[in-house]
C-alpha cells in the first residue's frame, strides 16, 4: 500500500533530489556493506518513492550503513542516499520500531551526551551487556587492545559539555 | 494632426456586446479626430476603401482602427494607409474585440466604457506617431564558416553550390573534424571516412570556397551584412604549393616521436606529420612543440617544400553572415577517478576504441589490451561517463553514446564472435530512424546488456574488475574484463569560447551555445546574421549535424541573396546630449547592439526594438522610435482620464507572449473582469519605472506587468530585467506609502490565455481587498487627520 505521507517525510528529511533517482545502482555498488543487506540502497530509495513504508522501515539495510558516504559522493543525480538511511533510522526511532542494532546507536549517543566523546571500552561493554551474543567475538580483541594500551577505560570528559547538552536539546532529544 | 477613427462591428463579434454608435460619437469628441465612422467589416475591401478615400479627401495624418488585435490585422491596415499615401507607421489599433467584446460578453455597459478608454488611448498615441522610413542597406554576400567538421563542411558546400562565396576557417591542419577519425558509423555501419572524404575533397576543389586550415579567428567587428573578421593562419613550416603529400619521406626521416592526438594517445606520430591519410589539404605540418630543428625533413623532402622561415599570416574578411560550427570536445575521462582512466592502461575511451577499430588506426583494426598487446576476449562498455552526471557538472545526456557503443559492440562481435561483449547502461536511448532496429540487432548478436551504472573499476592481476549492481536482478556484482571502454560524453568546445565571446553568443547552463529558440529557431543565434550548426549548440549525431549545416546555409542564403537587407526602423536611438556614458544600456541589451564611446551608440542593424535599454537608462537618454516614452505616457494618461470603474488596473503586456495570451483568451471567449486597460509593449523589459509611477499618480489602483515565461523571453532576458525593476519599484512604492502588492507581475505564454485571465481575476480581487489606491496612505496617518 502506498503511503504518501511517509514518502513526503523522507523527501523532506533527505532532500528533494531523491525524486530524481534513476535507479542506476551506483550507490549500491559503491556500498561496502551491500553484500550484507536485504534491500540495496537503490531499492530502499525505490521503496520510499513508492511509499512502501512497512517494507522500507523493516529493512535491516538501514542499520548496516557505515556512513562512509561513497554513495553520496558518486551519485550522478546529486542524491544523498546516506541521508535517506538517516531519515529512515530517525522514523524507526520515533515510531519505536525495534531493531537489534538500534541499541548500538542509542548507547553511542548516550555516551556522547554524558562525556562528549566515546570510550571504546565502555561502548563495547555496554553493547555487550545488551547483546551477549555479539559480545563473544569482540571480547578477545578488546582484551588485547586493552593490554597494549590502545584503548583506555576512562577517556575523560570534553570541555563545553553545556554546549553539547544544548545541541541535544535543540535537536529535540530531551 | 488630423486623425480618422474607424470602429469595426466585425459583424456581431463586436457590435453584439459593445454599443458601436456610442463609441463612434465618443470618438468624435476626442482631440485631433476629424472623422469617426463605424464599419461593418473594416478589413473588407469596402472598409479599406472608406479609409483610403478619407485619407485623400480629409487629408488625414494618422488612422486609428478600433477592431481586432493588431497582431492580426496591423499588417493589413498598414498596407491600406500606405496605398493611400500615408507612412505605414501612422496607424494605431484599439483592440476592442479580443481584449474587450469577446472577454466581457456579460457586461456590455462596462465593456463599452472600457472600449471608449481603449479608443481614447489609441487616439492619444496616434497623435504622437511619426513617419518612419525603412532603410535598405547593401550587404556582403560572402559567408564565413567557422569549423571544418561535418556540419561546417555541409554548410560550406551548400552555400558554395548556391553561388555564394565561402570562407571556411579550421583550427586544425585538416578539415573533417571528429567524423574523419571514426570507424564505421551508425545506424548503417558504413565507413565514416569513405562517405566523408569525397565531401572534404569537394570543399578543396570548389572555386567558391576559400579553405583556411590551421587558422584562427582573432577579432570580429561589425554587424549583420558587414562583419569584419580578422584571423591568422599559423605557419606549418611546409609550403602548401610545393608539398605533394607523400609524407613518408619527411616523417620517415624525422627522429622525434610523440603521442598522436589523432589516435587519442594510442599511436605515435612524428614531429612532421599528416593528421590523417585523407587530410585536406594534403599538406604536411611541423609540430613546433616536438620539433628539435635537426633539419632532416628538409633534406628528405623531394619537393623542397619544408620552409623553416615560414611566418604566420594575418587575413581580413568582410562577410555578411557567419556560421558557427565549432563542434565539441570529449569529456576528460580521468575526471571520473573511480574508473581508473589514465591509471589502468586497459581502460580506454570511445574515441580510442574507434581508432582501434579503424583499419587505418594504430592497431590496424584489432581490439587489443594496451597493457599486453594481446587480443581482448572480454570487453565492457561503461555508459554515461561524463554524461547525466551532476558530480562532473554535466547533467545532460550526450545523446550519441548509446548508439556509438551499440555500434562498436556490434563491430567487435562481428570481428570476434567468441568475445564476451557487455554494455553496462542506465537507459538505452535509441530514438531515431532505424535506431531501435539497430539495438535489436545488437541484442541478436549476443551482446550482453547489463542494467546498472558501474560504480568503479579496479585492476587485478588478471584483468579489470567492474563493480555494479544488476538492478534488474537486484544484486551487487563484480565482473572481470580484459578491456573496459568508457563511453565518454560530449562537452562544449572550450576553444570555441573565443569565437563565442567575439560574437556575443550566449550559452546555456550546459555551456553549449544557445540558439534563438529551443524549438522554432534551431540554427539561429540571438545575434542577427549569426547561425549555429552541429555540436556547437549541443551533442548531435552526424546526420543531424549535416542537416543543421544545410539549414544554417539556407538561413544565410535567405538573408544575403538579395544583396541588401531592410533595417527595421522601430529601434532605439540615443539622445547624445543627455547620455552620461554609464554603459548600463550596454549590459542590458540582449542583442549587443549598443556600444559606448563617450556616449552610447545604437547599431540599428542589430537592435531588435525590445526597448529594455530605454527603460534602463537612468537619464532617459534612450528613446524608441515606436512605442516611445511620450506615446506610452499618453496612453496611460488617456486610460486614467476617466476612472470608469474600481479597481482600475493599467496593464503592460509584452507583444510576444502575454499580449498574445490575452488575444487567445479572447478567441477562446474566456471571460474576465473589465477592470484592466492593456497597453501593448514589445517586451516587459520596456516598462520604464516612470510608466508605473505615472499610472499610480493618475489614480490606477493596480499595475500589471506581464511578459513571457521566465526563460522564454523573445529577447532572451527582457523579462528578467522587468522582474528586477519591479522588485526595486516595489521598495520605492513602499517608501512613498503605496502598498507594493498593487504592482503585480505575471509570466504567461502565448498559449496561456486562461492563465492570464485568471491572473487578472485574482488581481482584481486582491485590489478589492486593498481598497482604492491611497487607502493605505490614509490608514498610515493618525486617525482624524485624513
Amino acid at each position: 500500500m502506498s503511503d504518501a505521507a511517509f514518502r513526503e517525510e523522507v523527501v523532506r528529511l533527505a532532500g528533494d533530489e531523491i525524486r530524481t533517482c534513476i535507479q542506476c545502482g551506483t550507490c549500491s555498488s559503491s556500498c561496502s556493506t551491500a553484500h550484507l543487506m536485504d534491500n540495496s540502497i537503490r531499492k530502499l530509495i525505490r521503496l520510499v518513492l513508492e511509499g512502501r513504508r512497512r517494507e522500507a522501515l523493516a529493512s535491516e539495510s538501514i542499520w548496516l550503513c557505515t556512513s562512509c558516504l561513497l554513495c553520496t559522493v558518486r551519485c550522478p543525480r546529486g542524491i544523498r542516499p546516506k541521508a535517506v538511511v538517516s531519515a529512515l533510522r530517525q522514523i524507526c526511532e520515533r515510531e519505536g520500531i525495534s531493531s537489534r542494532d538500534a541499541s548500538f546507536e542509542r548507547i553511542f549517543m548516550d555516551q556522547i551526551r554524558s562525556k562528549g566523546r566515546i570510550s571504546e571500552v565502555l561502548l563495547s561493554a555496554a553493547y555487550a551487556l545488551r547483546n551477549p551474543d555479539a559480545a563473544v567475538p569482540i571480547m578477545e580483541m578488546g582484551i588485547e587492545l586493552l593490554s597494549r594500551g590502545k584503548v583506555s577505560l576512562d577517556p575523560g570528559t570534553v570541555k563545553g559539555m553545556d554546549e553539547i547538552e544544548r545541541i541535544f536539546r535543540e535537536l529535540g532529544n530531551d | 494632426m488630423r486623425i480618422g477613427v474607424y470602429i469595426c462591428h466585425c459583424g456581431l463579434n463586436i457590435a453584439a456586446t459593445l454599443d458601436v454608435e456610442e463609441l463612434r460619437r465618443f470618438a468624435e469628441t476626442l482631440p485631433n479626430v476629424v472623422v469617426a465612422r463605424d464599419i461593418q467589416f473594416t478589413c473588407s475591401d469596402a472598409g479599406q476603401n472608406t479609409i483610403k478615400s478619407d485619407i485623400a479627401e480629409l487629408k488625414l495624418d494618422a488612422v486609428v482602427v478600433a477592431a481586432c488585435s493588431p497582431r492580426l490585422h496591423e499588417p493589413t491596415f498598414r498596407r491600406t494607409i500606405t496605398e493611400a499615401g500615408l507612412n505605414q507607421y501612422m496607424l494605431e489599433m484599439a483592440n476592442i474585440r479580443e481584449q474587450c467584446s469577446w472577454v466581457h460578453m456579460d457586461s456590455p455597459a462596462l465593456a463599452t466604457q472600457k472600449a471608449k478608454d481603449l479608443i481614447a488611448m489609441a487616439v492619444a498615441k496616434a497623435a504622437l506617431l511619426r513617419p518612419l522610413e525603412t532603410e535598405s542597406v547593401p550587404v556582403s554576400r560572402d559567408v564565413l564558416v567557422i569549423g571544418g567538421g561535418v556540419a561546417g563542411i555541409s554548410a560550406a558546400l551548400d552555400l558554395a553550390n548556391a553561388g555564394l562565396r565561402v570562407y571556411l576557417v579550421e583550427r586544425r591542419p585538416t578539415i573533417g573534424g571528429y567524423m574523419a577519425l571514426l570507424t564505421d558509423v551508425f545506424p548503417t555501419n558504413d565507413c565514416s571516412i569513405c562517405v566523408l572524404a569525397p565531401k572534404m575533397a569537394e570543399v578543396y576543389a570548389n572555386p567558391m570556397i576559400k579553405l583556411m586550415t590551421y587558422s584562427e579567428i582573432l577579432a570580429i567587428e561589425g554587424t549583420v551584412g558587414h562583419f569584419r573578421v580578422t584571423g591568422v593562419t599559423k605557419p606549418r613550416y611546409v609550403d602548401p604549393t610545393l608539398c605533394k603529400g607523400c609524407i613518408n619521406e619527411c616523417s620517415g626521416a624525422c627522429p622525434v616521436e610523440v603521442p598522436n592526438e589523432y589516435d587519442f594517445g594510442l599511436g605515435k606520430r612524428k614531429a612532421i606529420y599528416m593528421a590523417i591519410p585523407q587530410s585536406v589539404p594534403l599538406v604536411a605540418c611541423i609540430d613546433t612543440d616536438a620539433c628539435i630543428g635537426c633539419g632532416l625533413c628538409a633534406e628528405a623532402c623531394p619537393a623542397d617544400a619544408v620552409k623553416y622561415d615560414q611566418q604566420s599570416e594575418e587575413f581580413k574578411l568582410d562577410v555578411g553572415a557567419i556560421i558557427v560550427a565549432t563542434g565539441w570536445q570529449p569529456f576528460d575521462a580521468s575526471r571520473k577517478e573511480e574508473y581508473g582512466f589514465g591509471r589502468y592502461r586497459d581502460v580506454v575511451t570511445t574515441l580510442q576504441i574507434e581508432r582501434m577499430l579503424n583499419a587505418a588506426g594504430p592497431t590496424r583494426g584489432e581490439i587489443v589490451r594496451p597493457s599486453t598487446g594481446e587480443i581482448a576476449r572480454s570487453i565492457a562498455f561503461i555508459q554515461c561517463v561524463g554524461s547525466r552526471d551532476h558530480t562532473v557538472g554535466n547533467p545532460y545526456c550526450s545523446r550519441i553514446c548509446c548508439m556509438a557503443s551499440l555500434k562498436n559492440a556490434q563491430l567487435i562481435k562481428e570481428r570476434y564472435p567468441d568475445a564476451d561483449v557487455a554494455i553496462h547502461y542506465i537507459d538505452i536511448r535509441a530514438g531515431g530512424e532505424g535506431y531501435e532496429e539497430f539495438y535489436l540487432r545488437a541484442q541478436r548478436l549476443g551482446i550482453n546488456f547489463i542494467r546498472g551504472r558501474v560504480s568503479s573499476v579496479e585492476e587485478g592481476d588478471d584483468g579489470l574488475y567492474v563493480h555494479y549492481e544488476d538492478t534488474l536482478l537486484g544484486k551487487t556484482l563484480m565482473k572481470r574484463y580484459d578491456l573496459v571502454v568508457l563511453s565518454i560524453g560530449l562537452e562544449a568546445n572550450r576553444d570555441a569560447e573565443v569565437v563565442g565571446n567575439l560574437l556575443g553568443l550566449s550559452r546555456r547552463p550546459d555551456r553549449f551555445f544557445e540558439i534563438a529558440h529551443p524549438k522554432m529557431r534551431p540554427v539561429e543565434a540571438h545575434i542577427d546574421g549569426v547561425f549555429i550548426a552541429g555540436c556547437a549548440s549541443g551533442p548531435k549525431e552526424i546526420q543531424v549535424s549535416i542537416a543543421q549545416g544545410s539549414a544554417a546555409a539556407s538561413k544565410a542564403m535567405q538573408l544575403l541573396f538579395k544583396g541588401e537587407i531592410e533595417l527595421d526602423p522601430t529601434v532605439a536611438f540615443v539622445d547624445r546630449e543627455k547620455c552620461i556614458g554609464c554603459k548600463l544600456c550596454v549590459d542590458t541589451c540582449p542583442s549587443r547592439a549598443i556600444s559606448v564611446k563617450d556616449t552610447a551608440f545604437v547599431d540599428e542593424a542589430r537592435c531588435k526594438g525590445c526597448g529594455t535599454c530605454a527603460a534602463a537608462c537612468p537619464v532617459d537618454a534612450i528613446e524608441m522610435r515606436l512605442f516611445s516614452d511620450e506615446q506610452i505616457l499618453a496612453q496611460i494618461r488617456a486610460a486614467t482620464a476617466v476612472k470608469g470603474e474600481y479597481p482600475f488596473i493599467v496593464g503592460f503586456l509584452c507583444n510576444w507572449c502575454s499580449y498574445a495570451g490575452a488575444d487567445l483568451a479572447g478567441t477562446s471567449r474566456i471571460q474576465y473582469p473589465t477592470n484592466i486597460r492593456i497597453i501593448r509593449v514589445m517586451c516587459a523589459g520596456r516598462v520604464d519605472p516612470s510608466f508605473v509611477l505615472e499610472a499610480f499618480r493618475r489614480g490606477a489602483d493596480g499595475v500589471l506587468v506581464a511578459g513571457c515565461r521566465i526563460g522564454e523571453c523573445h529577447y532572451v532576458s527582457g523579462n528578467l530585467h522587468a522582474l528586477q525593476r519591479v522588485e526595486v519599484l516595489r521598495g520605492l512604492l513602499r517608501e512613498i506609502g503605496i502598498d507594493p502588492r498593487r504592482l503585480k507581475v505575471a509570466w504567461c505564454a502565448a498559449s496561456e490565455g486562461d492563465v492570464l485571465a485568471r491572473k487578472i481575476q485574482e488581481f482584481v480581487e486582491e485590489l478589492r481587498d486593498l481598497g482604492p489606491v491611497g487607502t493605505e496612505l490614509a490608514a498610515a496617518l493618525p486617525s482624524g487627520k485624513v
